[in-house]
């Protein structure tokens, strides 16, 4: 391996970051701001320079052994290959233009250099599960991207709902590595080791190792998937979790944190049998799904593009589940392009609405934001996968691995949920940047700062090419062994091969986005809860999973924790505790009044304590 | 004769006798600069030893087998630098609570002990052993009572002298008896001709003798039922010779306790098991528990050390190379944990008249750095990973179970049980002291503590020996394996 330090620098150095604001700079904005930024985009420079020297179908490791006890023998390595260093250009490049828009977009918030620390922190933890060569640091940095993204959702913990939201999204997520941590000792206890490598050795040397535990153990790792990416029934954190400010959404909610779980997957798939992959694909795609239907109803323009982000990580878990994690990878990262690009526009948008994110206060944008309006219409193309945007040919990629499996009912769902995309992303679009000003705020609105709009830019224009620059064939090398390079214009027409999913692809996106210019060309407010009446309310208030937890499950672990809390207070620190305490207490005052201060006294103990000891050993 | 193999030791006797003439050259208020030359000096000589040049380094025995330097010795030895040099600059900051100007005989004494503890690990012969003892020991004596012209410590100084006085007679009459039935005083012909003469090993006679030695030890480590000096002592001492006597001294205690055991009589100490599980066990509850009730934090502190030194007292009970490997492993982070503690005392404690937990209140925000280096310090005590006590405490449960399995001694588990208990009781009085730091009410006097840049840099190098010896065991855990090695040889 050529420059083998690189990686390890392109992990540490936002670590450096954090560590070095949390320490000395807390008081400067931005000095702290600059110490951040420069830690990520070094990452994305060294991880240039890396590829460069090895090439991107380079694949190894480098470690070193970090502890060893007994027949537990754990590197701390990091595993380089076409998948994880792709992942490095996402998260270093996406999360950099970021970083960058954060140093306008959080100038005015007096936490501005905590806020840095916390993305450094956090960025390093995600670096962290990209490079892990073995399940226990993927592990380790999993919860600390746990804990980084519990901070940066809860930035504004003055906010009860922040704090909250906060709140939700740790316990959610850990309840999906609670069946990780089980699934990791499952795959431990009966393969012997953690190393990433050596699993897949033994899995391909005998694939039945796993033995009749094989399913379980494949879903329990899911189950961590599930949490970090927001599946269903785990999804309810992430549209809570808007709460965070804008850049912490974009990127924790379209480039990082919940891209970790499709990437976990990917990296793991040698674990899954045919049952296990079966079940992912069915909850991936019920996941966009619902998802899809709950967007339709959403009001608040952070949130719309949430359940979108739900939805379209439903596409990629259910690529996954159809054996197909070059479509799913592929997704991903133009998600991670188009996803960011909608979010940074919807803070610009935000900004310029002095922090109103209700959309029905909005309208007539386009003209006041040219800018945004231009990059986010890019963003909305690409999600809606029109072509030749880049969300086109990541989706027709899956509607492809769809049909090539013959699952023909997740291809319908795939596919009403793609008109659906289209039909909500543009409502949204109508909405928000045509029609009448609703507001004064609407009125007054004017564009954002160049720091603001140049990420926008960037993004857009990858959120325009990334289809067809050959990152399809970097994870393809990654999964098919004999994989063939396409060229730039062969990639270009790769769609033409497949021509049903892309022909029925194009025309539900063209629907979806004619039937929201018909139904919010002009209007001031929504039409469809007239016409679809409880539904509407249903898609409007999510299906009331919220509602349906709370009325189970809180509810069910309100009264545990009430009988709980009665048997700790009386039985347990009561009476035990109690007990246990007094007599620990009392001891401790007896011992001390042996404690005489008194020479003679302390002489005598002395010597009393060589006759016990002799006698002990010599008197019997 | 090889007398090459105690340069180390000359040196550093020379450098005490050096910081005695300066003493005579440098005006009094410049006297605790010395101790910076000496650091220097000493720092010099660690990293020699550390790159492998030193006379420690270079393994054989001299006088006639008396001496010994192994991988053991190296381990300690430079163990007792790095805690001298710590204590050095501890003394630094403490100096303007010494009498006028004598810092510097100060000093010197603290490498007059070093010397002790240097002979001690190399220790392979009783006439050794009792000679490294009494010059540390009686160096001691005056350390302990160095702050003339308070009461509490003349006071220690007193009952750490006739304590130590009658400690010294029971072990002086044990190598007596052992001299007289076996004839042998040097530790590897004495097991050696145990082994040739099975019933002399056996002989209450001997088995007397034997056991006298330990209860000296035992008064050094201050393990049950010799433990009773340590809290008066800990807390009426200089702040500084507690530092030195909780671990130079505990350290060379251990080192000689090792040897005996496992070098000159591991034929007697194989039927001991249980002996060394009860006296264990005892002294990890009563440290504990007598902890509980404490207010003076020196005090408390020196109960834990009791605690701790049943905790170490596991390595050796486990009678097994993982044991001793982790007893040594233990030691290491000890030194750092308890220096940090007290370096922290030290530097807060210096206005105030007595050192009582109340005093902390507020520290948080004179000086975060002070309330975090404590709380660490308190934390990794208590033995809470990621630092360095949860290591070590791992290492010796682990040792202790993996002979429970071997040997079928339900009394091991006993004892693994009852350090757990006794880790959740020291909870309680180690948070005790974190909630001082930060939930007390906050005391009229709130003014910034100042920290000169020796201190800081102390504090920082013992955090970072926290942190390092708990998130890397694999490079100290290589070089504990090695010494502990050598014992068996």
């Amino acid at each position: 391996m050529k420059n083998e330090l690189f990686p390890w620098l392109i992990l540490f150095l936002p670590l450096l970051s954090a560590t070095v604001i949390a320490l000395f700079t807390l008081r400067s904005k931005t000095v702290s701001s600059l110490i951040s930024i420069g830690a990520v985009a070094a990452g994305f420079v060294l991880t240039c320079l890396f590829v460069n020297a090895n090439g991107i179908h380079y694949s190894g490791e480098t470690s070193v052994n970090w502890l060893t006890i007994g027949g537990l023998n754990v590197d701390f390595g990091l595993k380089l290959d076409a998948l994880s260093m792709m992942m490095l250009f996402v998260v270093t490049g996406v999360g950099g233009l970021i970083h960058i828009y954060s140093y306008s977009y959080m100038d005015e918030d007096a936490g501005k250099a905590r806020f840095f620390a916390f993305l450094s922190l956090f960025t390093f933890s995600m670096l962290g599960i990209v490079l892990a060569n073995n399940f226990l640091m993927t592990f380790i940095f999993w919860e600390l991207v746990g804990v980084s993204s519990y901070l940066l959702i809860g930035f504004w913990f003055e906010k009860p709902s922040a704090g909250d939201a906060a709140k939700k999204a740790f316990i959610t997520n850990r309840l999906g590595d609670f069946g990780f941590l089980a699934g990791i000792l499952m795959v431990w206890g009966l393969l012997g080791s953690l190393n990433f490598s050596a699993l897949q050795n033994a899995m391909v040397s005998n694939p039945a190792a796993l033995g009749a535990s094989a399913t379980i153990a494949g879903l329990l790792i899911f189950c961590g998937a599930a949490g970090k990416s927001a599946q269903f029934p785990l999804h309810v954190w992430l549209p809570d979790a808007m709460e965070g400010p804008t850049p912490v959404s974009a990127l924790i909610h379209a480039a990082t944190m919940v891209a970790a779980g499709v990437y976990m997957l990917c990296r793991t798939l040698f674990l899954y049998n045919a049952d296990a992959l079966h079940v992912i694909a069915y909850i991936g795609g019920f996941t966009a799904l619902l998802a899809a239907l709950m967007a339709v109803q959403q009001n608040d323009i952070k949130r719309i593009i949430a359940y979108s982000t739900l939805s379209q990580l439903g596409y990629m878990v259910m690529a996954v589940g159809l054996s197909g994690p070059t479509p799913a990878m592929f997704h991903l990262t133009m998600h991670a392009f188009f996803k960011a690009l909608l979010f940074l526009s919807a803070g610009s948008v935000i900004i310029g609405m002095h922090h109103e994110q209700d959309i029905w206060h909005m309208g007539g944008l386009k003209k006041k934001m040219p800018v945004t309006f231009w990059t986010f219409t890019i963003g909305a193309l690409a999600l809606s996968g029109i072509p030749p945007f880049a969300g086109f040919y990541s989706k027709d990629s899956i509607l492809a691995q769809c049909l090539e499996q013959k699952n023909y009912l997740l291809f319908a769902v795939a596919v009403f949920v793609a008109g659906l995309t289209a039909f909500y992303t543009f409502r949204l679009f109508f909405v928000v940047f045509f029609g009448k000003e609703k507001t004064d705020h609407a009125k007054h609105a004017h564009e954002s700062p160049l720091i603001i709009t140049a990420p926008l830019v960037i993004l857009a224009i990858f959120a325009t090419i990334g289809g067809f620059i050959g990152i399809t064939n970097n994870y393809g090398s990654q999964f098919v062994a004999d994989h063939e390079t396409l060229s730039l214009a062969q990639q270009f027409l790769e769609p033409l091969k497949t021509p049903v999913p892309m022909f029925i692809g194009i025309g539900v996106a063209l629907a979806g986005i004619f039937l929201a210019f018909a139904l919010y060309k002009i209007g001031d407010k929504d039409p469809l809860p007239a016409k679809l009446g409880g539904l509407a309310t249903a898609m409007k208030n999510k299906f009331y999973f919220d509602e349906l937890y709370e009325a189970t499950f809180i509810r069910a672990h309100d009264f545990l924790a009430a009988v709980a809390d009665w048997i700790d207070r009386w039985i347990l620190e009561g009476a035990i505790i109690g007990a246990i305490r007094g007599g620990t207490d009392l001891s401790g005052r007896a011992l001390r009044l042996a404690q005489t201060g008194n020479l003679q006294t302390y002489a005598f103990l002395f010597v009393l304590g060589v006759a016990l000891l002799l006698y002990f050993v010599l008197g019997k | 004769m090889n007398s090459s193999l105690i340069m180390l030791e000359i040196s550093v006797i020379g450098l005490g006798l050096v910081l005695m003439l300066a003493d005579l050259f440098v005006p009094a208020e410049r006297r605790r600069f010395i101790g910076y030359a000496a650091i220097a000096a000493l720092g010099v000589l660690l990293v020699t030893s550390l790159s492998g040049n030193g006379s420690c380094g270079q393994f054989g025995t001299a006088f006639g087998g008396m001496f010994v330097n192994d991988a053991l010795s190296l381990f300690f030895k430079q163990l007792f630098i790095v805690a001298a040099i710590l204590v050095l600059f501890m003394a630094a900051e403490f100096s303007d609570k010494l009498a006028e100007g004598s810092v510097a005989e100060y000093y010197s004494l603290i490498l007059f002990a070093l010397a002790g503890m240097l002979f001690a690990a190399s220790s392979n012969d009783f006439t050794m052993l009792f000679v490294s003892i009494e010059l540390i020991t009686i160096t001691f004596y005056v350390l302990v009572s160095f702050q003339r012209s308070k009461l509490q410590s003349l006071e220690a100084g007193v009952k750490y002298l006739i304590l130590g006085a009658l400690s010294s007679s029971f072990m002086v009459f044990g190598i007596a008896l052992i001299w007289g039935t076996t004839g042998e005083l040097n530790f590897t012909k004495l097991a050696d001709f145990l082994v040739k003469n099975p019933d002399v090993a056996s002989s209450q006679i001997f088995l007397l003798g034997v056991l006298l030695v330990l209860v000296g030890l035992g008064f050094k480590i201050a393990a049950f039922p010799f433990q009773i000096w340590a809290p008066d002592v800990y807390q009426g001492a200089p702040t500084p010779t507690t530092a030195f006597l909780a671990i130079g001294s505990k350290a060379a205690g251990f080192v000689l306790l090792l040897r005996v055991l496992f070098t000159a009589v591991p034929s007697v100490t194989a039927h001991w098991a249980n002996l060394l599980i009860v006296i264990s066990a005892i002294t990890i509850l009563y440290g504990n528990l007598c902890a509980i009730p404490q207010r003076n934090l020196k005090r408390l502190l020196g109960y834990s050390s009791i605690a701790h030194a049943g905790y170490l007292l596991l390595g050796v009970a486990a009678l097994s190379a993982s044991g001793q490997s982790a007893l040594l492993y233990y030691l290491a982070g000890y030194v750092f944990t308890v220096m940090a503690a007290l370096f922290v005392i030290t530097l807060v404690m210096r206005q105030l008249p007595n050192e009582d937990i109340s005093g902390l209140a507020g520290l948080n925000q004179r000086s975060p750095l002070l309330a975090a280096t404590l709380t660490i310090a308190m934390v990794s005590l208590a033995g809470i990973p990621p630092l360095a006590g949860f290591f070590g405490k791992f290492l010796l449960l682990k040792a202790v179970i993996e002979t429970a399995h071997i040997t079928h001694n339900h009394g091991y588990y006993c004892l693994a049980f009852t350090v757990l208990a006794g880790v959740v009781i020291s909870l309680y009085y180690y948070f005790g002291v974190i909630r001082a730091i930060y939930w007390s009410k906050h005391p009229e006097d709130m003014s910034p503590i100042t920290l000169s840049s020796p201190a800081k840099f102390a504090i920082w190098a013992c955090l970072t020996g926290i942190f390092w010896i708990g998130l890397f065991p694999n490079t100290l855990l290589n070089i504990t394996d090695l010494a502990a090695a050598a014992l068996g040889k």
